[in-house]
Formats: structure tokens, C-alpha cells, sequence
């Protein structure tokens, strides 16, 4: 295989795989935010 | 063809504006959140997987990684992926087997110099802060310059005073927002940029691949080297054998160990998580590396078409192949997307900075002075220093970023000056966790060794007849060896007489 169809192969998977990985962040995070803040809202012992 | 001339209009201006305006907000609204000192430094520990994906990612893709990235595209082609390519594996490795950071979490310290005392004392946590301090602080010196350059050349604003104009306004909003808020601020914050960052990061490839052709884009410039243009090891690429190993180490060390990134591992809400947050980030890591290095390459072939611009990149007075990356997003983005690219990089900018602000404040903090006062430092007092330790650093990128240059390009840079803190890091904490003999004295050496790569930012690296031993790339892997080498001898002639607990299981 030449290099340049290796990184045509590395670029086309690094979008795709990308673009996945958003979608997923983006609807998984803000749950995950609403949580957070639900956590440092309650009341807690010093550490 | 302008060297300078652009597509920025009014609007890109008002979007960048409005942007860079819901940080600040966003600090002062959660400044009810943060009331101990564990929510200021790792956000109360209560980062979730999706949320703790979004932060690393925004933490390591900053406007300095695009800016780096691209230039490396821009002078070397294709055959810089191979920088991204051993990161994403490093990073899947330690996301897979979850070395170090698994183990770190379990621990629940807040920085690395804490495990350092843990296992080694007091003495080795203050000496371990202040090299991490120093190099890390060293490393983010030329942060504000890069963005700087950026901001200049998609605005179109080639005034020799642009470059101090736009690195103080920069610097003011990210130190309002981070000395506010503190990680729950830092979070959200990189929450938001993470989504404008990664759409106008696709949408731009889309424009930048639609404008040099998917067909020419993989054919290297008849100004170039054609073997050199894809292969990383081929003679003229301006890598080379030395330089992948070096890279392999540092990025493999840097994935564990980097404060920024390890703090986000720090602060997941269980050791699990920590560990998945690096599998699922290895794409991420991809994507900061190549998508920039795509861009760089697109700008470069596409300078490279139009006698104008390919002559002011050449010569003497060369404009800085920095500026080659964000001159072509200025002639090739549409008029309002632009805007939106510019705020997403400011964003880049700002989630980066925070972060490594908020990173290298907090071990000043914890791991300097507060070990160095007698007697226990209250919750207030230790937010009160890591405060003023954000606004000294500040001053000090203000004052780096004017007048030093990068000797070689921005990466190396970026890869040698990490490579102080790291190179003892990587070695001290590998051998606390997995080495019964390592001892204070191994510890010790292992840390000083770090500061050999200092050596690696010399004017001696210049240039193209630099003999190999004088080459940054081989002070920086040197470096490793030694601190390993020192880590070993150290601990197997002087071993610890009283061990402490045993940290490692």
C-alpha cells in the first residue's frame, strides 16, 4: 500500500469517526452536565 | 492576490463578539458552585463520561494545537500524520489497559506532585511541582502568540501592533472567566466550545477539500519533495527515525501524565470512567492532530498555485509559516462562517488556556506553597493564591509571547519544553506505581534530569546542518533516558531506609 492511500485512508476515518464521536458528546454531555451541577448543588462534608 | 485580504466582514466581527461574551457569563453564574476547593480544582470530582470527553478534548484541541498542527502540515505534508497516528494509538493504549491514570484516580489526589509525596515525601512533591510549574508554564509561553497570529490572519489585520493588540484582549477574557469560576466554569465552558469548535472544524474541512480537490489534495506540489511530501522517514522530511521514536515517547508520556489532560482523569467520577474517558478520547486526539495538519496542507497547496503569496512565504523576509494556515481560511471561507470559525478557534483558545491556567496555578498552589507554609492552609487562602498564580502566569505569556521566538517550528517547541516536566514525570510516576525499589533519591534525579531538554529551545537547534546530537528532537529523547537511567541507578544505590505505605497493589 503507498503512503499516500494509507492517509487518504487515515483522513477519511478520522472524519467519520469524528463526526460520530460530536453527536454522540453533544447529546450524552448534556445530561451529563445536568447531573453535575445537581452534584455540587447538594449539600457535602468538607474533604 | 493580497497576502493579507480576506473575507471578514461586519458580521464575523459581531458573532466573534457575541461569542467571547457567554464565558464570562457563564463564570459568574457558576460561582455559587464552587465552594470548596475541590470544586475549583476538580470540579468536586463529579465529571461524567460524555462531559468528561467534551473537556479533554476541549483542553487538548486549543487554538495553539491548531496552530501548531497546520504549520506542520504546511511545511511537511502528509507525512506529519504520522504524529497523529502514534498519539491516537498511545492514547487508545492507555484508555485500554488504563496505566496510570486508573491507578492515580483510585488514589484521589488532585495533582501529580501529590503522588509524589505519597510515595517519595514532602521534599520530592515541592521539587516535582516546581519543575512541572516551570514547564509547564514555559510550555503555554507561546500560546498567546500563536492565537494572536491566527486572529490576524483570518481578520485581515496585518498592523505590526495587532500582534500586542490581540494577545492582551485575549489574555483579559480568559483570565476573567477562569479566576471566577474555576473548573465547574472551565467545564461548562469547554462543554459549549467543544461543539462550536468541532462543527466549524468538519464544515471548514468540507470548504477546504471542496476548494483544492479531493484528487489534487494527494498529489504533492512540484515544489516539494515527493517522497518526503508522505513519508515521515524519508530523507528531507524533516523528521525522521529519531524523531518518531522521540514521538512515540513523549505523546505516550503526555497522554498520561500531561497535567491538563490528567486532570480531567483526575476529577471522572470513578476510576472506570477515568479510564474510559481516554479510549473514547483517542479519536478525539485523531482529529486535533489531523483535521489542523489537513488545513495546513490544503493552505499550502493552495499557496503554493499563486505566485503572489508562495513569494511572501519565501526569502529573507518571509512572512511565518504560522500565518499560512489562517491566511488561506480567509480567502477560502464564505463571509458569516468565517465569523463562526474564528469564534470556534477563539473558543479552542480560551478552553485551552483556562484549563492550563487553572493546571499550572493549581500545583503552584498545592504542590509549592502550601507544602512549604507551616501549618494548614485554609480552603480560602489556597483558591486566594491559585487566583493570583493565574494573573502572574497571564503576565508572564504576555511578556514571552513578544519577544521569543520558536527556534524550529511551534511543535518542537511545544514537544521540548514538555518534555522537562514530563521526562521525570513519566518516569518517577511510573516507577511509583509499578516499581517496589524505586526510591526518593531515583525520584529526585529523575526529575532534574527534565531540565536537560531546556537545552532543546537553543538557537543551536536552528538551521539546516544542525549535527544530530544538537537536534531538539535528540536532546528531547536523551532526556528520557536519562531520567529513566537516573530513576534506576538512584533507587537500586541509595534505596529508601523507612519505606512509606505502599501505594502500589
Amino acid at each position: 500500500m503507498s503512503w499516500a492511500l494509507f492517509w487518504k485512508f487515515v483522513l477519511v476515518f478520522c472524519l467519520s469517526a469524528y463526526s460520530l464521536l460530536v453527536v454522540i458528546v453533544i447529546f450524552g454531555g448534556i445530561r451529563n452536565i445536568i447531573d453535575m451541577l445537581k452534584d455540587l448543588s447538594a449539600p457535602r462534608d468538607q474533604e | 492576490m493580497d497576502v493579507f485580504s480576506t473575507n471578514f466582514a461586519t458580521i464575523d466581527w459581531v458573532i466573534v463578539m457575541v461569542y467571547i461574551c457567554i464565558p464570562v457569563v457563564i463564570g459568574v453564574i457558576v460561582r455559587k458552585y464552587v465552594r470548596q476547593l475541590s470544586d475549583f480544582i476538580v470540579a468536586g470530582r463529579s465529571l461524567r463520561l460524555f462531559v468528561a470527553i467534551a473537556t479533554l478534548t476541549g483542553t487538548e484541541l486549543g487554538l495553539v494545537t491548531v496552530m501548531y498542527n497546520a504549520e506542520l502540515g504546511f511545511k511537511h505534508g502528509f507525512s506529519a500524520f504520522h504524529v497523529g497516528i502514534i498519539e491516537t494509538v498511545c492514547i487508545l493504549a492507555i484508555g485500554l489497559t488504563g496505566f496510570i491514570v486508573y491507578k492515580l484516580r483510585e488514589l484521589r489526589v488532585m495533582t501529580i506532585p501529590e503522588f509524589y509525596e505519597m510515595k517519595f515525601g514532602r521534599n520530592v512533591r515541592i521539587i516535582g511541582g516546581f519543575l512541572l510549574a516551570t514547564g509547564g508554564i514555559l510550555n503555554m509561553g507561546l500560546f498567546l502568540q500563536a492565537g494572536a497570529r491566527f486572529m490576524m490572519g483570518v481578520t485581515g489585520y496585518s498592523n505590526p501592533a495587532g500582534l500586542k493588540l490581540f494577545m492582551s484582549v485575549m489574555l483579559i477574557m480568559v483570565l476573567v472567566y477562569t479566576v471566577m469560576g474555576g473548573m465547574v466554569s472551565v467545564v461548562l465552558n469547554d462543554f459549549l466550545q467543544f461543539i462550536v469548535l468541532s462543527i466549524g472544524m468538519l464544515v471548514g474541512s468540507y470548504f477546504a477539500i471542496t476548494k483544492i480537490g479531493w484528487g489534487n489534495l494527494f498529489r504533492a506540489p512540484e515544489t516539494v519533495n515527493q517522497a518526503s511530501w508522505f513519508n515521515p522517514v524519508a530523507e528531507g522530511s524533516g523528521f525522521g527515525s529519531i524523531y518518531v521514536i522521540f514521538m512515540v515517547v513523549l505523546t505516550f508520556s503526555a497522554g498520561a501524565l500531561w497535567q491538563s489532560g490528567t486532570l480531567r482523569a483526575l476529577a471522572a467520577k470513578s476510576p472506570k470512567v477515568a479510564k474510559q474517558l481516554f479510549a473514547w478520547s483517542s479519536v478525539s486526539y485523531l482529529a486535533r492532530r489531523v483535521i489542523p495538519m489537513l488545513w495546513g496542507i490544503c493552505a499550502f497547496v493552495f499557496i503554493s498555485q499563486t505566485p503572489k503569496l508562495l513569494s511572501a512565504f519565501q526569502g529573507p523576509d518571509a512572512i511565518n509559516s504560522q500565518f499560512g494556515m489562517p491566511i488561506f481560511l480567509a480567502k477560502i471561507l464564505p463571509s458569516g462562517f468565517l465569523g463562526l470559525i474564528a469564534a470556534g478557534m477563539f473558543a479552542a483558545f480560551m478552553s485551552t488556556h483556562d484549563s492550563y491556567l487553572l493546571s499550572w496555578s493549581s500545583v503552584i498552589t498545592q504542590d509549592i506553597v502550601a507544602p512549604l507554609k507551616k501549618g494548614e492552609l485554609s480552603d480560602k487562602s489556597r483558591m486566594l493564591i491559585t487566583r493570583i498564580s493565574i494573573v502572574s502566569i497571564g503576565m508572564f505569556l504576555l511578556i514571552w509571547g513578544l519577544w521569543f521566538e520558536a527556534p524550529v517550528s511551534l511543535w518542537n517547541y511545544m514537544a521540548v519544553t514538555g518534555t522537562i516536566y514530563l521526562a521525570g514525570a513519566f518516569t518517577v510516576v511510573t516507577a511509583g506505581l509499578y516499581w517496589k525499589k524505586a526510591s526518593k533519591t531515583g525520584a529526585t534525579i529523575a526529575l532534574f534530569a527534565g531540565l536537560l531538554a531546556i537545552l532543546g529551545i537553543g538557537p543551536w537547534t536552528q538551521g539546516d546542518n544542525v549535527p544530530f546530537y544538537l537536534s531538539d528532537k535528540f536532546i528531547g529523547l536523551i532526556t528520557f533516558a536519562i531520567a529513566i537511567l537516573g530513576m534506576i541507578i538512584g533507587s537500586l544505590l541509595f534505596p529508601d531506609k523507612h519505606k512509606q505505605a505502599e501505594v502500589s497493589q
